[in-house]
């Protein structure tokens, strides 16, 4: 029974739980949370990968 | 090169070929491709990502900052803000339009759309935060004697009861339930403002600001205006580094981030004069009203327009075809005249 409700509660809950204090990294005059430093490093990456990765060929179907 | 640029009088006039605002026609192969199949794609993957994103990591679950939890964290605080709301010295009772006519509205030389609009939205302090809340109040008649005490006695007289509170106020503290306020000539005002520090306790002052006609009350403006004058949300906010002086402020709730897009509109405020100036609001929003404005007319834009030619990023994104036009011009088997893919479209 106990096992149910842990199983349910990690369904339900969050498997990363990211509540609390956030940490933040200081440069200077910039200061910005780890969270949002990952966010935009992920955009930056899927900017650099929607520019580098190629097209699909297609077969010479054209018209 | 000239091309044709629309017709006037049935004669069409020609003009230079420009090639960040003209496109030559397509004399190349067309290929099928299914839009309809890609939205399709992108519908069922950001759906999987939104799905899995939100089992894996949920969403941020602050409790909210209300009235009574205000008073209760910070009994001080709340009383020493109740004054200036009863004395119409705090921030939003010498704010101005759209609360009152008590301060300047923020302007840009003639450019102050706060004043236009007026007081669309009246906020007396010392009526809704303290006096009316008061009024609501039941068995209470040494209460409400202090209250028409207060509301019927000259400007003067108030003024003096206000001005001797403060000063008591400033040495208060919060023991065993109670305020404890140094003595002084403040008459009804000390048994107004512990009882509605009792009031805002039991959360009964929010239920009271929060009073609408509407059976689900959605307008929150005269609680939070009333907690954002006392300094126990700011310290919060500092702490969360939230604070509107904070370079690189997003929103961002504990470890969850917040909007990424929020670090150019915040950059604003720390950057002279809005980091010194009463206008600040209004100079960030025309600041960032300029920017999107040359954002949306980048096509038309000479100079700007150019930079995608000039960066040639397009050619990375379409490197497998400028590769066969080499390759095909080697061969002297070369390409029709079209043009590669530009990511310059035609406006003329």
């Amino acid at each position: 029974m106990q096992m149910l409700g842990a199983v349910k509660d990690s369904l339900v809950g969050s498997l990363i739980n990211l509540t609390g204090p956030g940490k933040y990294v200081h440069w200077g005059f910039i200061q910005i949370s780890v969270a949002n430093l990952v966010v935009i490093g992920l955009m930056v990456i899927v900017f650099f990968a929607a520019i580098l990765i190629p097209f699909r060929r297609h077969g010479g179907r054209g018209r | 090169m000239t091309v044709a640029a629309g017709a006037s009088g049935g004669s069409r006039r020609r003009r230079r070929f420009n090639p960040d605002r003209d496109v030559e026609e397509w004399h190349g192969k067309y290929l099928p491709y299914d839009l309809v199949k890609e939205f399709l794609i992108a519908l069922v993957v950001v759906s999987v990502l939104v799905a899995g994103l939100a089992v894996i990591f949920s969403s941020p679950d602050d409790k909210p900052v209300t009235v009574k939890s205000w008073s209760t964290s910070d009994a001080v605080d709340f009383a020493q803000t109740a004054i200036t709301e009863l004395d119409g010295t705090s921030a939003i009772a010498t704010y101005g339009p759209p609360y009152n006519t008590a301060g300047t509205a923020q302007s840009i030389g003639p450019f102050s759309p706060n004043h236009w609009l007026g007081v669309h939205h009246p906020i007396d302090t010392a009526n809704d935060y303290v006096i009316a809340p008061l009024r609501t109040l039941p068995d209470q008649p040494q209460l409400q004697a202090a209250v028409t005490s207060y509301t019927s006695a000259s400007p003067d007289q108030q003024a003096k009861w206000t001005t001797a509170y403060e000063k008591a106020v400033a040495d208060a503290t919060f023991d065993r339930g109670a305020l404890k306020i140094p003595r002084g000539p403040y008459g009804p005002v000390g048994p107004m403002i512990s009882s509605l520090t009792s009031m805002a306790r039991s959360g009964a002052l929010d239920g009271a600001l929060l009073s609408s006609r509407q059976f689900y009350s959605t307008d929150y403006t005269k609680p939070l205006l009333f907690i954002a004058d006392g300094t126990y949300l700011a310290n919060l906010a500092q702490g969360q580094h939230l604070s509107g002086s904070q370079w690189g402020m997003m929103n961002e709730t504990g470890s969850y981030p917040g909007q990424a897009w929020l670090w150019l509109y915040t950059l604003w405020y720390q950057v002279p004069p809005m980091k010194t100036s009463s206008n600040a609001d209004l100079q960030v929003w025309g600041i960032m009203m300029v920017l999107t404005l040359l954002l949306a007319l980048v096509p038309f834009i000479p100079g700007l327009r150019s930079i995608p030619r000039w960066t040639r990023i397009y050619r990375l994104i379409w490197r497998q075809h400028y590769r066969d036009i080499s390759a095909k011009a080697v061969t002297g088997k070369g390409p029709t005249a079209a043009p590669p893919p530009s990511p310059v479209s035609s406006t003329a």
